[in-house]
């Protein structure tokens, strides 16, 4: 389950770092033209101007994508390596309860309970991107689904039946990732997100995770605006 | 809802669905295939880290462009670029890729060999394209379905459609399972091809090209240097037009370039003009065909007054007399 987890949350985070590149090429131009402008300067550093050809831009601008993606892998996937699946507590007596309280992980009520009352960025934001992230991979996988069935049942079963099972089965693929892996996904970032922030305590949760959150809330609006195209299955 | 035990198994199914998605659509699952074949002893069918950003420039080309061999007799017209575009990427891609194109052509009573021959090759491409421009009205759609085969090119073009937006070749190709990134990289050659076929001249026609593409001694420098672009010898103030539709991605002032533009035109081509005594343009703005976009000057690392006019097809420098329309030569235009 926690490898499950690992892969749905890397395959969004992947559908989202690949909307991105372009943005990151014209970002790459703009600091190339400002660094040109800087070195071109001086005559001893004026070659350095043809230092970055338009091909190394392009590569540059796709070294980012990957190490942002590898990065957002790091805040996102790398805690759902931490997820055990626990049942709900045995009820208990009364005086084992205050003698051996449980060490289960909190429950969805308690964390959101805490996000209410001690709301930080990481226990905010952290799982709305994991949401967005996993929305984004649950389509990614129906997507290969739908693409894998189609063109590979065609021949036996048939055009109009090999559509009809490969939208069914994509459908299908959808939901479940997200009924079975999808909320689990969220919950452990959020476990993760509020571990984070008891341990930091007071003002300093605050600033906890913060270069993290950088990192994942502009992949999570990309996600959520060009890598998750849910209703496109039900067309 | 469900017994524990079917609960359990339809975890278990959606985790290997999500691993298996991971392993096809991820830089980390293709770390994973090259370190199984490696270890294995097999050929990975992994592709490089990097091409799995393929928005880039709007294609995902990797391997080497081929430009054409003869020089073009008279202008082509839009579906005459496509074959063109379509007959050079062929020659450039390795067998695997070409493998639909071939089965469509044997299907059509086109030989292989004329697929591939200079003087042949564009006609018999062009075969190809007008039995497919029936069910593929669009070039890109069309390219899709010749690089990878009729029913894939349908099944993405539906999807898109389905997602809504232009279909571009770089969705389409998204849309494809594992197996089909050899045919996305022959079909976005052959578009950036294509595309640079049609393109216009940045100053008016009677300029005389000062210096080509390709190695040369360099004239400041004063050693061997690849000439990315070709100069042309036009007065100061002179005006540059955008040679396409594209939108600005560059509009800069540097010692070596001057006052230099880059236009990104989509489908792989941008195009860059260097030297420029201004810039009429600014970054992020859309220009269209045949718009002013500067004027020529004598900025920069430069010699006396020209325009350095530059045609990069996937980020890679190409000779953009290559893909002139008008017969005219280096040696013709340099004469006094």
């Amino acid at each position: 389950m926690p490898l499950g987890l690992v892969a749905l949350v890397a395959v969004g985070v992947h559908s989202a770092a690949d909307t991105l590149d372009d943005r990151l090429l014209a970002l790459v131009d703009r600091v190339d033209a400002a660094f040109d402008a800087f070195v071109g300067r001086y005559a001893l550093t004026a070659p350095l101007v043809e230092w970055v050809s338009l091909e190394q831009r392009t590569r540059i601008a796709r070294f980012l994508a990957l190490a942002w993606e590898l990065c957002a892998d790091l805040v996102l996937a790398l805690p759902a390596l931490g997820y055990r699946e626990s049942s709900a507590p045995a009820p208990v007596e009364a005086w084992r309860a205050v003698l051996e309280p449980p060490a289960a992980r909190p429950t969805w009520r308690a964390l959101w309970t805490r996000c209410l009352r001690k709301p930080t960025p990481t226990r905010w934001l952290r799982p709305l991107a994991t949401t967005a992230v996993v929305l984004a991979g649950a389509c990614a996988v129906g997507k290969l689904i739908q693409g894998s069935v189609y063109l590979s049942w065609r021949e036996l079963f048939g055009d109009a039946a090999a559509d009809v099972a490969a939208r069914a089965l994509a459908v299908a693929g959808l939901v479940g990732v997200l009924v079975s892996l999808g909320w689990r996904a969220v919950l452990r970032n959020l476990q993760h997100a509020d571990a984070l922030c008891e341990e930091a305590g007071g003002r300093r949760a605050w600033r906890r995770g913060l270069p993290g959150c950088a990192v994942v809330v502009p992949l999570a609006v990309a996600a959520v605006m060009d890598a998750a195209p849910v209703l496109s299955f039900f067309r | 809802m469900f017994p524990r035990r079917v609960k359990g198994l339809l975890d278990f199914c959606m985790a290997t669905l999500c691993l298996w998605a991971a392993y096809h659509h991820t830089p980390a699952g293709a770390l994973v295939r090259k370190a199984a074949a490696w270890a294995t002893g097999t050929r990975s069918s992994a592709r490089p880290l990097l091409a799995y950003y393929d928005g880039v420039s709007g294609t995902s080309v990797t391997s080497p462009l081929v430009a054409p061999e003869l020089p073009l007799a008279r202008r082509l017209t839009d579906a005459e670029a496509l074959a063109w575009g379509t007959h050079l990427a062929l020659k450039s891609v390795d067998d695997r890729a070409r493998e639909p194109v071939l089965a469509l052509a044997s299907e059509l009573g086109v030989s292989s060999a004329a697929l591939l021959d200079v003087k042949e090759g564009p006609g018999a491409a062009g075969t190809l394209h007008a039995a497919l421009a029936k069910d593929f009205p669009g070039d890109e759609a069309r390219l899709t379905a010749l690089f990878a085969g009729r029913v894939p090119a349908r099944y993405a073009l539906e999807r898109v459609r389905a997602e809504g937006g232009a279909p571009t070749l770089e969705r389409l190709a998204s849309q494809l399972p594992p197996g089909f990134e050899d045919a996305s990289v022959g079909a976005a050659q052959a578009l950036a091809l294509a595309t640079a076929f049609g393109l216009a001249w940045p100053v008016h026609e009677s300029a005389r090209v000062t210096s080509p593409f390709g190695e040369r001694h360099h004239p400041v420098l004063g050693r061997r240097k690849l000439h990315t672009g070709v100069d042309l010898g036009v007065p100061v103030g002179t005006a540059v037009v955008a040679v396409a539709d594209g939108v600005v991605r560059r509009a800069s002032e540097d010692a070596v370039n001057g006052r230099v533009l880059v236009v990104d035109h989509g489908r792989g081509v941008t195009t860059a003009y260097c030297h420029n005594s201004e810039l009429l343009v600014t970054v992020g703005q859309r220009v269209t065909r045949g718009q002013r976009v500067a004027r020529s000057g004598d900025t920069g690392r430069s010699t006396g007054p020209h325009l350095h006019y530059q045609l990069e097809l996937a980020a890679r420098p190409m000779d953009p007399l290559k893909f002139r329309t008008a017969l005219r030569s280096v040696a013709k235009d340099a004469a006094p």
